[in-house]
């Protein structure tokens, strides 16, 4: 993929971020007390949520993309040779890949009754 | 007037593990640059001193340093605007010494190369002999103006910071040029500049720290040029271009 476009995903997804950062925040911050929030009963319940689960795999997914594709712009500054850069490119679709399945698992999980 | 600390970094790559700082007293004198500064220690303190200067009028970019931590031109800069009892002068960073203040500009020019630095039409011929003058709009001059101010001194990339780690970043000199060609009306070689530039080490490694526009001596801003050149890499063209007009002069008249 052309530099210019995995740039404009980078600032799709910075302010997509903004976005949905700002609205959990929110959403678990001010709506509703921050220790009523963290507790394991009220997790599970917004995890349960259908709506609340797809917001927070685009969160998953935004914040991951965004993450470790400005880590890839950091390593490819810090050495210069095409083996270099095709294992970064490798490793951040990698760690994309497997942070993001992970993540998933827990919201599945939760979803679906295991213990999340 | 009391006489001037001037403190060189000394770096002979063939003889010397590391640079070494040698202090020379200037008699001072009014309108005294650095270079001046510099001259008087290499003709009466220290013939070794290495140093590359030419014009004295900031018209050819060779006497580029780091004059108190800060790029500079030494015939451009006067004792008197930098104050103080002492001068610091060092060569460039993110170039290699070749001996003292003169830097390896090598890969400096080789950049700037690349970046294809001259008009490209697509008729070859017309290109090589050209038939007619081609006319710009001063609009369209205006766009690319200050661009053509560029004297190669290399300030821009000494003070960039993308260019201090990453070795294949083209540099804001060579950046600004691809930006000044792309723009210019009689060019047809744009695309072909922005492919270029579209990698891993291309115009997106440009944080814009701003220091190259900060230290140019020309008021060139190559940061501006940079920003506005990934604005047409991201659409993947160039503005559009009414072409510019061929004009034949009048064949006078005997």
């Amino acid at each position: 993929m052309k530099e210019s476009r995995l740039m404009l995903v980078q600032y799709v997804t910075a302010v997509a971020a903004v976005v949905l950062v700002s609205f959990h925040l929110v959403m678990q911050g001010v709506i509703y007390p921050y220790t009523t929030a963290i507790s394991y009963d009220n997790i599970l319940s917004v995890y349960r949520n259908g709506f609340y689960a797809i917001f927070l795999e685009a969160l998953l997914v935004v914040v991951l993309v965004h993450g470790f594709n400005g880590v890839r712009i950091i390593l490819q500054e810090i050495k210069q040779s095409k083996p270099w850069t095709t294992w970064v490119d490798v490793g951040t679709v990698v760690a994309i890949m497997i942070t993001v399945a992970y993540g998933t698992r827990t919201l599945v999980l939760a979803v679906f009754g295991g213990s999340a | 007037m009391t006489d001037l600390k001037l403190v060189v970094q000394r770096f002979d790559p063939f003889r010397d593990a590391k640079p070494r700082m040698m202090e020379y007293p200037i008699p001072r004198r009014e309108g005294m640059t650095v270079l001046d500064a510099l001259l008087h220690a290499r003709d009466y303190l220290d013939h070794s001193i290495a140093l590359r200067f030419s014009c004295r009028q900031a018209s050819c970019g060779s006497c580029g340093m780091k004059i108190n931590g800060r790029p500079r031109l030494a015939c451009y800069t006067q004792l008197a605007e930098l104050g103080g009892e002492k001068v610091v002068v060092q060569p460039m960073d993110n170039f290699a010494i070749i001996k003292d203040l003169v830097t390896d500009l090598e890969s400096f020019f080789a950049k700037h190369t690349e970046m294809m630095p001259y008009l490209i039409r697509a008729d070859k011929e017309e290109m090589e002999h050209p038939s007619a003058e081609y006319l710009m709009k001063p609009q369209e001059l205006e766009k690319v103006l200050q661009f053509t101010y560029c004297i190669k001194c290399g300030l821009c990339t000494s003070s960039c910071p993308t260019v201090a780690t990453d070795s294949v970043f083209p540099g804001p000199q060579a950046l600004a040029q691809a930006y000044r060609y792309a723009m210019d009306p009689r060019d047809e070689g744009g695309e072909k500049r922005l492919e270029l530039l579209d990698g891993a080490h291309g115009v997106w490694r440009c944080h814009f720290a701003g220091s190259c526009s900060y230290v140019c001596p020309k008021g060139v801003d190559p940061a501006l040029g940079i920003q506005l050149l990934k604005r047409h890499v991201m659409s993947g063209k160039v503005p559009h271009k009414e072409g510019a007009k061929v004009f034949t002069p009048p064949v006078p008249q005997k």
